[in-house]
């Protein structure tokens, strides 16, 4: 029993996911069916990898608005070049660019200039998201190839392949974190940066990788979100922002770095896909969703922050 | 003046950046079009920064407290919805301002409350009350455009001995605004709390009212605002608001207001609004298309940010070598 509350206590996000599974498959019966799980592991795969960019970045303890603009331009950059090439593989590898380009750009400017990661993202996410609806006129992109729509729906051992993705990204990130030495140095910048100076770590270079590691996992989010739309939307992100942060801090990972991982991370997306999934299906319209969300958003944080070991601000 | 003087001026006084920033991006303007300087034209620009640049006055609090609102454009929005609804349900005038005013400071002070009581951190606090307002407000019409009364228009484009009465709304709250940052235990205050939380406890300063309030007065500017873009477009809309966060927030930074707290000012915010409308209107000459101004607004805070911490590089690296003279 107490082992049970001390598990309970490290992971507040399995007492939420416990709530909502029991309720949700109590008011509506289509809830726990595999068609409904499936669909709900597939339309959040883009947010879980994004999710998992923006934990590493809060456990290096900064911070990236871009993500979810990155995301809609390299979705559109990725659409296009898909359009005119038909090559899935280049349209690929022209989001990894766009989205490791804006990282770069972060990682330089917040890493190496010292510039505050609030601003600069923000800047960078205000010019991501114009040169998306530049790039597409304001309209989805058309002429996705034939493959991308299949890949959409593929499923790789029981699980939607993008959702396959996503898992394999969680896999090794979780593993880079955890067994790496680049892993310990950027928990210890994000826990303390002057003891991380001072053991001979390089600060500037640690703080650059996250947001390129950041930047590129929202370019991968970008091409997985063409997959599951049909289209590349320039509008893709704009509403992702809210999702992703949540996801991060209802999972335990806290803004003031140094605590939390990227697989607890995991907990939080389930939260908000499982809230959204199930609201939709007992017929809770989208607004009162938003209510909701806020509240259980900012509870699941306060109560992360409250039970787990998270020290004072 | 020496380069140098306006250097140590700037580097004092953040906020004459964006003034001088402004002043050259008006001659640049005025040269390429013959009625930029026209008194019309300029009383243009200011109500077109009228919403932003009151919004900036109660956001250049809240972060000279270290803290943040990424909610505001969902109480310009709730609290638009709500004035629009009570038009639409009492017809009376003074029941809707009033409810309208005091719900727009509650919503601010909410904010503050559940930052100062649960200790969320602000960013999370207010990322999470933009959902539960825009919620509450599409929730509270149906999701519904409901337009306003037309003599509503006499907010956003009357004018009181000629001069158009959202700038004068916007003069007053400015007024305020900088007497209460510079004349007002308030304003003191709030630097304080900026500067150093801990310090501001450590010497009973009442931290937990302080932020409530600065949460609260944004609150009740952003009610003021949505009065006057309700007035100035017609009636409610469902995108009133989104995005206006980022707009408000860049004003401040632009203004030279520090994003880690304790200091700002207020005439600072303004100018950057100002400025940034000021954009809007040279790409609105140049005829560029809409979608380039995100690009183009972007880039400007990147750049005046990194201006900013670069003189701050260089100042850091004069000082360490004057003091490796002095030891040498």
């Amino acid at each position: 029993m107490q082992s049970a509350t001390k598990f309970l206590k490290s992971y507040p996000a399995l007492a939420i996911i416990a709530v909502l599974l029991t309720g949700f498959s109590l008011l509506s019966p289509f809830f726990l069916t595999i068609g409904n799980v499936e669909a709900m592991l597939g339309a959040n795969a883009v947010v879980l990898i994004a999710a998992v960019g923006m934990t590493v970045v809060f456990l290096a303890g900064g911070i990236d608005l871009s993500i979810s603009t990155v995301i809609s331009v390299s979705a559109v950059a990725s659409g296009l070049v898909m359009a005119a090439t038909d090559n899935v593989a280049l349209g690929a590898a022209t989001a990894v660019i766009v989205g490791f380009g804006f990282g770069a750009l972060n990682g330089l400017l917040i890493g190496y200039f010292r510039m505050t990661p609030f601003i600069t993202t923000m800047a960078t996410g205000l010019i991501a998201r114009g040169l998306a609806f530049v790039f597409s006129s304001g309209i989805a992109v058309r002429g996705t190839p034939y493959w991308m729509l299949d890949f959409g729906f593929m499923v790789w051992f029981g699980i939607p392949a993008v959702m396959v993705i996503a898992l394999l990204i969680v896999i090794l990130s979780g593993t880079a974190m955890a067994r790496t030495t680049w892993g310990r140095h950027v928990m210890l910048v994000g826990s303390n940066e002057a003891a991380a100076r001072f053991s001979g770590i390089n600060v500037p270079f640690t703080t650059f990788s996250v947001y390129l590691f950041a930047g590129t996992l929202g370019g991968v989010a970008g091409f997985i979100s063409i997959a599951n739309l049909g289209n590349a939307i320039p509008g893709v992100g704009d509403t992702l922002l809210l999702i992703i942060i949540g996801a991060v801090v209802l999972g335990g990972t806290g803004m003031t770095g140094g605590e939390g991982s990227v697989e607890r991370t995991i907990l939080g997306v389930a939260i908000l896909a499982m809230l959204t999934n199930g609201l939709n299906l007992i017929g809770i319209p989208f607004y009162d969703q938003l209510i909701i969300q806020g509240i259980l958003i900012f509870l699941g944080t306060w109560m992360a922050m409250k039970l787990g070991t998270r020290r004072e601000s | 003046m020496s380069r140098n003087t306006i250097r140590t001026l700037i580097s004092r006084q953040k906020w004459i950046a964006v003034v001088l920033a402004t002043i050259v991006l008006a001659a640049v303007l005025s040269l390429a079009s013959p009625v930029f300087l026209t008194l019309s034209n300029f009383q243009a620009i200011l109500v077109q920064s009228s919403v932003t640049a009151i919004m900036a006055v109660g956001m250049t609090f809240i972060i000279l407290t270290a803290g943040i609102d990424i909610s505001v454009g969902a109480i310009l929005f709730l609290t638009s919805a709500l004035f629009a609804q009570l038009m639409l349900d009492t017809e009376n005038y003074l029941i809707a301002f009033v409810v309208t005013i005091v719900c727009a400071t509650g919503l601010g002070a909410l904010n503050g409350w559940l930052v100062v009581y649960f200790r969320v951190s602000p960013l999370i606090t207010t990322l999470a009350t933009y959902s539960i307002y825009r919620g509450a407000a599409i929730h509270l019409t149906g999701a519904q455009n409901i337009p306003v009364p037309r003599e509503m228009g006499f907010l956003g484009n009357g004018r009181i001995l000629g001069v158009p009465v959202p700038i004068l709304i916007m003069a007053t709250i400015v007024i305020i605004g900088v007497y209460m940052l510079s004349r007002t235990r308030l304003g003191v205050y709030a630097r304080a709390i900026g500067n150093s939380e801990r310090s501001a406890k450590e010497t009973n300063l009442p931290v937990g009212r302080v932020t409530i309030a600065v949460y609260a007065f944004s609150g009740l500017v952003t009610g003021i605002a949505a009065l006057i873009l309700l007035a100035r477009v017609g009636g409610l809309q469902s995108g009133i608001g989104i995005g206006i966060e980022f707009t408000v927030i860049a004003a401040v930074i632009l203004g030279g207001t520090k994003l880690t707290g304790g200091s700002g000012t207020v005439i600072g915010s303004v100018i950057g609004a100002v400025f940034l409308v000021l954009i809007d209107n040279g790409l609105n000459l140049m005829n560029a298309s809409p979608y380039i101004y995100d690009v183009v607004r972007g880039s400007v805070l990147l750049a005046a940010v990194a201006i900013d911490r670069y003189s701050a590089m260089r100042r850091h690296s004069a000082l360490e070598a004057q003091k490796a003279a002095r030891m040498a």
